[in-house]
Protein backbone atom coordinates (compact mmCIF):
# COMPACT_ATOMS: atom_id res chain seq x y z
CA UNK A 1 0.00 0.00 0.00
CA UNK A 2 1.24 3.48 -0.94
CA UNK A 3 -0.12 6.83 0.20
CA UNK A 4 0.94 9.73 -2.01
CA UNK A 5 1.85 12.56 0.37
CA UNK A 6 3.24 14.75 -2.42
CA UNK A 7 3.07 13.97 -6.12
CA UNK A 8 6.08 14.30 -8.41
CA UNK A 9 6.01 16.08 -11.76
CA UNK A 10 4.66 13.00 -13.55
CA UNK A 11 4.44 9.73 -11.61
CA UNK A 12 2.85 7.08 -13.80
CA UNK A 13 1.85 3.49 -13.14
CA UNK A 14 3.64 1.41 -15.76
CA UNK A 15 4.19 -2.21 -16.67
CA UNK A 16 5.62 -3.62 -19.88
CA UNK A 17 2.85 -2.08 -21.99
CA UNK A 18 0.26 -3.41 -24.40
CA UNK A 19 2.02 -4.52 -27.60
CA UNK A 20 -0.08 -6.16 -30.30
CA UNK A 21 -2.77 -3.46 -30.54
CA UNK A 22 -1.10 -0.96 -32.83
CA UNK A 23 -3.54 -1.83 -35.62
CA UNK A 24 -6.16 -0.06 -33.45
CA UNK A 25 -3.93 3.00 -33.26
CA UNK A 26 -2.88 2.05 -29.73
CA UNK A 27 0.87 2.32 -29.06
CA UNK A 28 2.55 -0.35 -26.93
CA UNK A 29 3.44 2.25 -24.28
CA UNK A 30 4.74 0.82 -21.00
CA UNK A 31 7.91 1.64 -19.08
CA UNK A 32 10.31 3.84 -21.05
CA UNK A 33 13.10 1.43 -20.04
CA UNK A 34 11.29 -1.91 -19.79
CA UNK A 35 14.43 -3.77 -18.70
CA UNK A 36 14.92 -1.35 -15.80
CA UNK A 37 11.34 -1.88 -14.59
CA UNK A 38 11.73 -5.64 -15.03
CA UNK A 39 14.95 -5.50 -12.97
CA UNK A 40 13.22 -3.54 -10.18
CA UNK A 41 10.48 -6.17 -10.18
CA UNK A 42 13.05 -8.97 -9.97
CA UNK A 43 14.65 -7.28 -6.94
CA UNK A 44 11.34 -7.51 -5.05
CA UNK A 45 10.44 -11.00 -6.22
CA UNK A 46 7.79 -9.91 -8.75
CA UNK A 47 7.25 -11.18 -12.25
CA UNK A 48 8.90 -8.87 -14.81
CA UNK A 49 5.50 -7.67 -16.00
CA UNK A 50 4.21 -6.43 -12.60
CA UNK A 51 3.16 -2.78 -12.47
CA UNK A 52 5.41 -0.23 -10.76
CA UNK A 53 5.89 3.54 -10.85
CA UNK A 54 7.76 5.50 -13.50
CA UNK A 55 8.98 8.77 -11.99
CA UNK A 56 10.32 11.65 -14.09
CA UNK A 57 12.38 14.79 -13.30
CA UNK A 58 10.89 15.54 -9.88
CA UNK A 59 9.83 12.74 -7.57
CA UNK A 60 7.02 12.15 -5.09
CA UNK A 61 6.87 11.70 -1.33
CA UNK A 62 5.32 8.32 -0.58
CA UNK A 63 4.21 6.74 2.71
CA UNK A 64 4.06 2.98 3.16
CA UNK A 65 1.60 2.43 6.07
CA UNK A 66 2.19 -1.33 6.09
CA UNK A 67 5.88 -1.19 5.15
CA UNK A 68 6.93 -3.38 2.28
CA UNK A 69 9.73 -4.44 -0.02
CA UNK A 70 10.72 -2.00 -2.75
CA UNK A 71 13.42 -1.40 -5.34
CA UNK A 72 14.56 1.55 -7.44
CA UNK A 73 16.27 1.39 -10.82
CA UNK A 74 17.08 3.94 -13.50
CA UNK A 75 18.30 7.49 -12.86
CA UNK A 76 19.52 8.15 -9.29
CA UNK A 77 17.41 10.81 -7.61
CA UNK A 78 18.28 12.74 -4.48
CA UNK A 79 16.30 10.62 -2.00
CA UNK A 80 15.78 9.94 1.69
CA UNK A 81 13.91 7.56 3.96
CA UNK A 82 12.23 8.66 7.18
CA UNK A 83 14.02 5.79 8.95
CA UNK A 84 17.35 7.38 8.04
CA UNK A 85 18.38 4.21 6.19
CA UNK A 86 20.22 4.81 2.92
CA UNK A 87 18.24 4.77 -0.34
CA UNK A 88 20.27 2.40 -2.47
CA UNK A 89 19.54 2.05 -6.18
CA UNK A 90 19.49 -1.38 -7.89
CA UNK A 91 19.00 -3.17 -4.55
CA UNK A 92 16.19 -4.79 -2.59
CA UNK A 93 14.97 -2.30 0.06
CA UNK A 94 12.98 -3.36 3.12
CA UNK A 95 10.67 -0.57 4.31
CA UNK A 96 9.33 -0.41 7.89
CA UNK A 97 5.63 0.14 8.56
CA UNK A 98 4.86 3.84 8.25
CA UNK A 99 8.10 4.65 6.48
CA UNK A 100 8.17 7.68 4.15
CA UNK A 101 10.29 7.66 0.98
CA UNK A 102 11.04 11.06 -0.55
CA UNK A 103 12.44 11.40 -4.07
CA UNK A 104 13.52 14.88 -5.14
CA UNK A 105 15.42 15.56 -8.39
CA UNK A 106 17.62 13.25 -10.42
CA UNK A 107 21.36 13.61 -9.86
CA UNK A 108 21.66 12.88 -13.57
CA UNK A 109 19.19 11.54 -16.14
CA UNK A 110 15.43 11.87 -16.06
CA UNK A 111 13.49 8.74 -15.03
CA UNK A 112 13.54 6.07 -12.36
CA UNK A 113 11.34 3.05 -11.66
CA UNK A 114 9.98 1.97 -8.30
CA UNK A 115 8.77 -1.59 -7.85
CA UNK A 116 6.87 -2.78 -4.82
CA UNK A 117 6.51 -6.41 -3.77
CA UNK A 118 3.19 -7.73 -5.08
CA UNK A 119 3.01 -5.10 -7.83
CA UNK A 120 0.58 -2.18 -8.03
CA UNK A 121 -2.97 -3.55 -8.20
CA UNK A 122 -4.64 -1.22 -10.68
CA UNK A 123 -7.12 -2.59 -13.23
CA UNK A 124 -5.77 -4.03 -16.44
CA UNK A 125 -7.07 -2.07 -19.47
CA UNK A 126 -6.54 -3.62 -22.90
CA UNK A 127 -4.15 -6.15 -21.45
CA UNK A 128 -1.93 -3.77 -19.47
CA UNK A 129 -1.77 -1.69 -16.29
CA UNK A 130 0.29 1.03 -18.02
CA UNK A 131 -0.99 4.61 -18.00
CA UNK A 132 -1.68 6.04 -21.46
CA UNK A 133 -1.95 9.77 -20.77
CA UNK A 134 -2.89 10.99 -24.28
CA UNK A 135 -6.21 9.13 -24.17
CA UNK A 136 -6.51 8.99 -20.38
CA UNK A 137 -6.76 5.27 -19.74
CA UNK A 138 -4.80 2.60 -17.88
CA UNK A 139 -2.75 2.97 -14.72
CA UNK A 140 -4.32 4.93 -11.85
CA UNK A 141 -7.47 6.32 -13.47
CA UNK A 142 -5.62 7.14 -16.69
CA UNK A 143 -3.65 9.97 -15.05
CA UNK A 144 -0.47 10.83 -13.17
CA UNK A 145 -0.54 10.39 -9.39
CA UNK A 146 -1.84 13.20 -7.20
CA UNK A 147 -1.40 13.96 -3.51
CA UNK A 148 -3.93 11.93 -1.51
CA UNK A 149 -3.97 8.97 -3.90
CA UNK A 150 -3.79 5.52 -2.32
CA UNK A 151 -2.47 2.57 -4.32
CA UNK A 152 -2.71 -1.05 -3.26
CA UNK A 153 -0.40 -3.93 -3.97
CA UNK A 154 -1.21 -7.41 -5.17
CA UNK A 155 -0.52 -10.59 -3.22
CA UNK A 156 3.09 -11.76 -3.67
CA UNK A 157 3.31 -15.20 -5.23
CA UNK A 158 7.04 -15.69 -5.75
CA UNK A 159 9.82 -16.22 -3.23
CA UNK A 160 12.22 -13.34 -2.85
CA UNK A 161 15.85 -12.81 -1.92
CA UNK A 162 17.84 -9.69 -1.11
CA UNK A 163 19.54 -8.87 -4.40
CA UNK A 164 21.72 -6.32 -6.10
CA UNK A 165 21.32 -5.66 -9.84
CA UNK A 166 23.69 -4.33 -12.48
CA UNK A 167 22.51 -2.81 -15.77
CA UNK A 168 24.13 -3.88 -19.04
CA UNK A 169 27.47 -2.17 -19.71
CA UNK A 170 27.07 1.11 -21.58
CA UNK A 171 29.78 1.74 -24.16
CA UNK A 172 28.31 4.41 -26.42
CA UNK A 173 29.27 7.42 -24.25
CA UNK A 174 26.28 9.59 -24.88
CA UNK A 175 25.81 9.20 -28.62
CA UNK A 176 22.48 7.76 -29.67
CA UNK A 177 23.11 4.85 -32.02
CA UNK A 178 20.69 4.70 -34.95
CA UNK A 179 19.96 2.63 -38.02
CA UNK A 180 19.49 4.81 -41.11
CA UNK A 181 15.75 5.28 -41.66
CA UNK A 182 13.39 4.42 -44.50
CA UNK A 183 13.47 7.97 -45.92
CA UNK A 184 17.18 8.72 -45.30
CA UNK A 185 17.50 8.85 -49.10
CA UNK A 186 15.10 11.81 -49.29
CA UNK A 187 17.55 14.09 -47.48
CA UNK A 188 20.24 16.04 -49.27
CA UNK A 189 23.89 16.04 -48.21
CA UNK A 190 23.42 19.26 -46.25
CA UNK A 191 20.55 17.75 -44.28
CA UNK A 192 22.41 14.51 -43.58
CA UNK A 193 25.54 16.40 -42.56
CA UNK A 194 23.49 18.47 -40.10
CA UNK A 195 21.76 15.43 -38.61
CA UNK A 196 24.80 13.20 -38.26
CA UNK A 197 27.40 15.90 -37.71
CA UNK A 198 25.98 18.45 -35.28
CA UNK A 199 24.64 18.18 -31.74
CA UNK A 200 20.96 18.75 -30.86
CA UNK A 201 19.51 20.03 -27.64
CA UNK A 202 16.49 18.40 -25.97
CA UNK A 203 13.59 20.87 -25.98
CA UNK A 204 11.36 21.50 -22.96
CA UNK A 205 8.29 20.39 -24.95
CA UNK A 206 9.39 16.73 -24.70
CA UNK A 207 7.35 14.01 -23.05
CA UNK A 208 6.52 10.32 -23.45
CA UNK A 209 5.00 11.05 -26.87
CA UNK A 210 8.24 12.37 -28.26
CA UNK A 211 11.62 13.91 -27.53
CA UNK A 212 11.75 17.19 -29.43
CA UNK A 213 15.19 18.38 -30.47
CA UNK A 214 16.50 21.82 -31.43
CA UNK A 215 19.60 22.51 -33.49
CA UNK A 216 20.77 22.84 -37.08
CA UNK A 217 17.66 22.34 -39.24
CA UNK A 218 17.70 19.10 -41.24
CA UNK A 219 16.76 20.13 -44.79
CA UNK A 220 14.89 17.70 -47.01
CA UNK A 221 13.54 17.53 -50.51
CA UNK A 222 10.01 16.48 -49.54
CA UNK A 223 8.42 17.32 -46.21
CA UNK A 224 5.41 15.01 -46.23
CA UNK A 225 4.73 11.51 -47.44
CA UNK A 226 1.94 8.94 -47.10
CA UNK A 227 1.45 7.96 -43.43
CA UNK A 228 3.61 5.01 -42.47
CA UNK A 229 4.00 2.88 -39.35
CA UNK A 230 6.51 4.21 -36.82
CA UNK A 231 7.76 3.00 -33.45
CA UNK A 232 9.48 4.46 -30.38
CA UNK A 233 12.91 5.70 -31.43
CA UNK A 234 11.86 6.63 -34.98
CA UNK A 235 13.35 10.05 -35.75
CA UNK A 236 10.95 12.17 -37.79
CA UNK A 237 11.89 15.41 -39.51
CA UNK A 238 8.88 17.79 -39.72
CA UNK A 239 8.88 20.73 -42.18
CA UNK A 240 10.80 23.02 -39.80
CA UNK A 241 13.73 20.56 -39.87
CA UNK A 242 13.90 20.10 -36.08
CA UNK A 243 14.04 16.35 -35.32
CA UNK A 244 11.46 14.58 -33.15
CA UNK A 245 12.37 11.21 -31.65
CA UNK A 246 9.05 9.42 -31.18
CA UNK A 247 8.49 8.16 -27.66
CA UNK A 248 6.63 5.31 -25.99
CA UNK A 249 3.21 6.98 -26.15
CA UNK A 250 3.77 8.48 -29.60
CA UNK A 251 1.43 7.83 -32.53
CA UNK A 252 1.70 4.49 -34.35
CA UNK A 253 1.67 6.19 -37.76
CA UNK A 254 3.40 9.34 -38.96
CA UNK A 255 3.47 11.43 -42.12
CA UNK A 256 6.94 13.00 -41.84
CA UNK A 257 10.09 11.46 -43.30
CA UNK A 258 11.93 9.15 -40.89
CA UNK A 259 15.66 9.81 -41.18
CA UNK A 260 16.80 7.24 -38.61
CA UNK A 261 15.68 4.83 -35.91
CA UNK A 262 17.27 4.67 -32.44
CA UNK A 263 18.39 1.09 -31.74
CA UNK A 264 16.62 -0.89 -29.00
CA UNK A 265 19.76 -1.02 -26.84
CA UNK A 266 19.78 2.79 -26.68
CA UNK A 267 16.10 3.26 -25.79
CA UNK A 268 17.12 3.28 -22.09
CA UNK A 269 19.36 6.25 -22.89
CA UNK A 270 16.44 7.92 -24.67
CA UNK A 271 14.44 7.47 -21.46
CA UNK A 272 17.06 9.46 -19.53
CA UNK A 273 17.15 12.53 -21.81
CA UNK A 274 15.89 15.70 -20.18
CA UNK A 275 15.42 19.25 -21.46
CA UNK A 276 18.77 20.93 -22.13
CA UNK A 277 20.71 17.69 -22.74
CA UNK A 278 22.86 17.45 -25.88
CA UNK A 279 22.29 14.59 -28.32
CA UNK A 280 24.43 13.32 -31.19
CA UNK A 281 23.53 10.55 -33.62
CA UNK A 282 25.82 7.86 -34.96
CA UNK A 283 24.82 5.04 -37.34
CA UNK A 284 25.42 1.34 -36.84
CA UNK A 285 24.42 -1.74 -38.81
CA UNK A 286 21.27 -3.72 -38.11
CA UNK A 287 23.11 -6.91 -37.17
CA UNK A 288 25.24 -5.08 -34.59
CA UNK A 289 22.09 -3.46 -33.17
CA UNK A 290 20.44 -6.89 -32.76
CA UNK A 291 23.46 -8.14 -30.81
CA UNK A 292 23.50 -5.08 -28.56
CA UNK A 293 19.77 -5.56 -27.87
CA UNK A 294 20.49 -8.97 -26.34
CA UNK A 295 22.44 -7.46 -23.39
CA UNK A 296 20.82 -8.28 -20.03
CA UNK A 297 20.75 -6.98 -16.47
CA UNK A 298 22.61 -9.25 -14.01
CA UNK A 299 21.79 -10.03 -10.37
CA UNK A 300 23.66 -11.30 -7.34
CA UNK A 301 22.57 -12.10 -3.82
CA UNK A 302 23.42 -9.61 -1.09
CA UNK A 303 25.57 -11.22 1.61
CA UNK B 1 26.87 7.66 -42.78
CA UNK B 2 23.22 8.15 -43.53
CA UNK B 3 23.17 5.58 -46.29
CA UNK B 4 20.13 3.40 -46.77
CA UNK B 5 20.34 0.19 -44.78
CA UNK B 6 18.62 -2.50 -46.78
CA UNK B 7 20.84 -5.56 -46.33
CA UNK B 8 20.31 -8.51 -48.61
CA UNK B 9 17.10 -8.68 -50.63
CA UNK B 10 14.29 -9.78 -48.35
CA UNK B 11 12.04 -11.11 -51.05
CA UNK B 12 12.56 -10.54 -54.71
CA UNK B 13 9.56 -8.36 -55.47
CA UNK B 14 9.22 -6.44 -52.21
CA UNK B 15 10.59 -2.98 -51.47
CA UNK B 16 11.50 -2.78 -47.80
CA UNK B 17 13.49 -0.62 -45.38
CA UNK B 18 14.57 -0.83 -41.74
CA UNK B 19 13.05 1.43 -39.08
CA UNK B 20 15.48 0.89 -36.22
CA UNK B 21 16.57 -2.76 -36.04
CA UNK B 22 13.13 -4.01 -35.01
CA UNK B 23 10.95 -2.28 -37.61
CA UNK B 24 10.63 -3.62 -41.13
CA UNK B 25 8.77 -1.25 -43.47
CA UNK B 26 7.36 -3.10 -46.46
CA UNK B 27 5.77 -1.44 -49.51
CA UNK B 28 2.39 -3.09 -50.06
CA UNK B 29 0.48 -0.55 -52.18
CA UNK B 30 -3.19 -1.32 -52.71
CA UNK B 31 -2.71 -4.79 -51.18
CA UNK B 32 -1.82 -3.41 -47.72
CA UNK B 33 -4.85 -4.69 -45.88
CA UNK B 34 -4.87 -8.03 -47.68
CA UNK B 35 -1.18 -8.57 -46.88
CA UNK B 36 -1.83 -7.53 -43.27
CA UNK B 37 -4.62 -10.12 -42.97
CA UNK B 38 -2.40 -12.82 -44.44
CA UNK B 39 0.52 -11.98 -42.10
CA UNK B 40 -1.75 -11.94 -39.03
CA UNK B 41 -3.21 -15.33 -39.99
CA UNK B 42 0.30 -16.85 -39.89
CA UNK B 43 0.82 -16.06 -36.17
CA UNK B 44 4.49 -15.31 -36.80
CA UNK B 45 6.36 -15.89 -33.54
CA UNK B 46 9.15 -13.39 -34.30
CA UNK B 47 6.69 -10.57 -35.00
CA UNK B 48 5.40 -8.53 -32.02
CA UNK B 49 3.02 -6.33 -33.96
CA UNK B 50 2.12 -5.12 -37.46
CA UNK B 51 0.97 -1.60 -38.37
CA UNK B 52 -0.99 -1.19 -41.60
CA UNK B 53 -0.67 2.33 -43.04
CA UNK B 54 -0.95 4.22 -46.33
CA UNK B 55 0.48 1.73 -48.84
CA UNK B 56 2.93 0.12 -46.44
CA UNK B 57 3.12 -2.21 -43.46
CA UNK B 58 5.49 -1.91 -40.52
CA UNK B 59 6.40 -5.28 -39.02
CA UNK B 60 7.78 -4.91 -35.51
CA UNK B 61 10.09 -7.79 -34.66
CA UNK B 62 10.59 -9.07 -31.13
CA UNK B 63 13.73 -7.85 -29.38
CA UNK B 64 16.88 -9.37 -30.96
CA UNK B 65 14.79 -11.35 -33.51
CA UNK B 66 16.11 -11.67 -37.07
CA UNK B 67 13.98 -11.80 -40.22
CA UNK B 68 13.00 -15.47 -40.24
CA UNK B 69 12.30 -17.68 -43.27
CA UNK B 70 8.64 -17.74 -42.13
CA UNK B 71 8.44 -13.94 -42.31
CA UNK B 72 10.08 -13.91 -45.75
CA UNK B 73 7.66 -16.58 -46.95
CA UNK B 74 4.63 -14.71 -45.59
CA UNK B 75 5.75 -11.47 -47.28
CA UNK B 76 6.10 -13.15 -50.68
CA UNK B 77 3.17 -15.60 -50.46
CA UNK B 78 0.60 -14.93 -53.19
CA UNK B 79 -2.67 -13.31 -52.12
CA UNK B 80 -5.84 -15.03 -53.23
CA UNK B 81 -8.77 -13.08 -54.62
CA UNK B 82 -10.93 -13.53 -51.53
CA UNK B 83 -8.21 -12.02 -49.32
CA UNK B 84 -7.82 -8.95 -51.53
CA UNK B 85 -11.50 -8.03 -51.16
CA UNK B 86 -11.72 -7.22 -47.45
CA UNK B 87 -15.25 -5.91 -46.84
CA UNK B 88 -16.04 -4.86 -43.32
CA UNK B 89 -19.12 -3.57 -41.57
CA UNK B 90 -21.06 -0.52 -42.75
CA UNK B 91 -21.52 2.35 -40.28
CA UNK B 92 -23.69 5.47 -40.44
CA UNK B 93 -22.29 8.34 -38.42
CA UNK B 94 -24.48 11.35 -37.64
CA UNK B 95 -22.61 14.66 -37.91
CA UNK B 96 -23.37 18.26 -36.89
CA UNK B 97 -21.67 20.08 -39.75
CA UNK B 98 -20.37 23.65 -39.56
CA UNK B 99 -20.90 26.31 -36.90
CA UNK B 100 -18.99 25.86 -33.64
CA UNK B 101 -18.72 22.12 -34.35
CA UNK B 102 -16.98 22.71 -37.70
CA UNK B 103 -14.97 25.95 -37.56
CA UNK B 104 -12.97 25.24 -40.75
CA UNK B 105 -16.00 24.52 -42.98
CA UNK B 106 -16.45 28.09 -44.33
CA UNK B 107 -12.81 28.42 -45.41
CA UNK B 108 -12.69 24.92 -46.93
CA UNK B 109 -15.94 25.44 -48.87
CA UNK B 110 -14.70 28.79 -50.15
CA UNK B 111 -11.41 27.26 -51.27
CA UNK B 112 -13.31 24.48 -53.06
CA UNK B 113 -15.50 27.11 -54.75
CA UNK B 114 -18.64 25.66 -53.19
CA UNK B 115 -21.33 26.78 -50.80
CA UNK B 116 -21.12 25.28 -47.31
CA UNK B 117 -24.29 23.32 -48.06
CA UNK B 118 -22.80 21.89 -51.25
CA UNK B 119 -19.58 20.94 -49.44
CA UNK B 120 -21.61 19.13 -46.75
CA UNK B 121 -23.74 17.35 -49.37
CA UNK B 122 -20.65 16.19 -51.19
CA UNK B 123 -18.94 14.98 -47.97
CA UNK B 124 -22.07 13.11 -46.87
CA UNK B 125 -22.85 11.63 -50.31
CA UNK B 126 -19.71 9.49 -50.35
CA UNK B 127 -19.19 6.01 -48.89
CA UNK B 128 -15.74 5.87 -47.33
CA UNK B 129 -13.52 2.92 -46.51
CA UNK B 130 -11.37 2.73 -43.37
CA UNK B 131 -7.84 2.42 -44.77
CA UNK B 132 -6.08 2.16 -41.41
CA UNK B 133 -6.15 3.50 -37.84
CA UNK B 134 -3.42 5.77 -36.50
CA UNK B 135 -2.50 9.11 -34.91
CA UNK B 136 -4.75 8.44 -31.89
CA UNK B 137 -6.28 5.16 -30.66
CA UNK B 138 -9.24 4.48 -32.93
CA UNK B 139 -8.58 7.40 -35.34
CA UNK B 140 -9.78 6.21 -38.79
CA UNK B 141 -8.12 7.30 -42.01
CA UNK B 142 -11.13 7.23 -44.35
CA UNK B 143 -10.39 6.95 -48.04
CA UNK B 144 -12.70 7.95 -50.84
CA UNK B 145 -12.73 11.72 -50.21
CA UNK B 146 -13.76 13.46 -53.48
CA UNK B 147 -10.76 15.40 -54.92
CA UNK B 148 -12.65 18.73 -54.74
CA UNK B 149 -12.89 18.37 -50.94
CA UNK B 150 -9.23 17.52 -50.37
CA UNK B 151 -7.03 20.08 -48.59
CA UNK B 152 -3.48 20.02 -47.20
CA UNK B 153 -3.30 20.07 -43.41
CA UNK B 154 -3.48 23.34 -41.51
CA UNK B 155 -0.21 25.29 -41.47
CA UNK B 156 -0.24 25.31 -37.68
CA UNK B 157 -2.02 22.57 -35.72
CA UNK B 158 -4.68 23.43 -33.13
CA UNK B 159 -3.69 22.80 -29.52
CA UNK B 160 -7.11 21.35 -28.79
CA UNK B 161 -9.50 19.53 -31.09
CA UNK B 162 -12.65 18.13 -29.47
CA UNK B 163 -13.38 14.40 -29.41
CA UNK B 164 -15.80 13.51 -32.22
CA UNK B 165 -14.50 16.19 -34.57
CA UNK B 166 -14.88 15.21 -38.23
CA UNK B 167 -11.98 16.57 -40.22
CA UNK B 168 -10.19 16.76 -43.57
CA UNK B 169 -6.46 16.02 -43.94
CA UNK B 170 -5.01 15.70 -47.43
CA UNK B 171 -6.67 12.82 -49.28
CA UNK B 172 -8.43 11.61 -46.15
CA UNK B 173 -11.34 12.45 -43.95
CA UNK B 174 -11.17 11.27 -40.35
CA UNK B 175 -12.73 11.51 -36.89
CA UNK B 176 -10.83 12.46 -33.71
CA UNK B 177 -11.74 9.89 -31.01
CA UNK B 178 -10.08 11.88 -28.18
CA UNK B 179 -9.60 15.53 -27.20
CA UNK B 180 -6.11 16.67 -28.14
CA UNK B 181 -3.94 18.60 -30.57
CA UNK B 182 -4.64 18.16 -34.27
CA UNK B 183 -3.70 19.62 -37.64
CA UNK B 184 -6.69 18.64 -39.80
CA UNK B 185 -9.49 20.97 -40.92
CA UNK B 186 -12.50 20.45 -38.64
CA UNK B 187 -15.84 20.53 -40.50
CA UNK B 188 -18.22 18.97 -37.99
CA UNK B 189 -18.69 16.80 -34.92
CA UNK B 190 -20.33 13.50 -34.03
CA UNK B 191 -21.51 12.17 -30.66
CA UNK B 192 -20.59 8.63 -31.70
CA UNK B 193 -17.93 7.17 -29.39
CA UNK B 194 -15.12 5.99 -31.65
CA UNK B 195 -12.85 4.49 -29.03
CA UNK B 196 -13.58 3.05 -25.59
CA UNK B 197 -10.78 1.03 -24.00
CA UNK B 198 -13.32 -0.75 -21.77
CA UNK B 199 -15.25 -2.21 -24.72
CA UNK B 200 -14.47 -5.73 -25.91
CA UNK B 201 -13.80 -4.15 -29.31
CA UNK B 202 -12.33 -0.76 -28.28
CA UNK B 203 -12.23 0.74 -31.78
CA UNK B 204 -15.67 1.26 -33.39
CA UNK B 205 -14.22 1.38 -36.90
CA UNK B 206 -11.81 -1.24 -38.23
CA UNK B 207 -9.73 -1.29 -41.40
CA UNK B 208 -11.95 -2.43 -44.26
CA UNK B 209 -15.15 -1.06 -42.65
CA UNK B 210 -17.30 1.34 -44.69
CA UNK B 211 -18.55 4.67 -43.33
CA UNK B 212 -21.32 7.05 -44.40
CA UNK B 213 -21.87 10.44 -42.78
CA UNK B 214 -25.42 11.59 -42.13
CA UNK B 215 -26.06 15.33 -41.53
CA UNK B 216 -27.87 15.83 -38.19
Amino acid sequence: MIEVLRAGLCDLVMDLGRPGRRMLGVPAGGAADPAALAAANHLVGNDAAAAGLEIALSGPRLRFPLGGVAALTGARFAARRSSGAPVAWNETLVLAAGEVLTLDRPESGCRCWLALRGGLAVPSVMGSRSTFLPSGFGGHGGRALQAGDVLHCGVPTNEMKLLRASPPADEAEGDLRVVAGPQAGQFDDVGLAAFFGTPYRVDAASDRRGVRLAGTPVSHRRAELPSQGVLPGSVQIPPDGQPIILGWDGPVTGGYPVIAGVITADVPRLAQLKPGDAVRFVTIEVEAACELAAAQWTFKELA
Amino acid sequence: MGKQTTGQPLVASTCWRWVGERGLRVETGAMTLARYMLLISKNLTDVEDIIPADGSLLLILRRSARVSPEVRAALSAPLDVAQTAVKGKRHEIVVDYGGAAGPDLPALAKRAGMSEAAYIDCHAATEYTVAFLGFQPGFPYLQGLPPTLQAARRASPRQQVAAGSVAIGGRYTGIYPTDGPGGWHVIGRTHTVLFDPQRAAPALLMPGDRVCFVPA
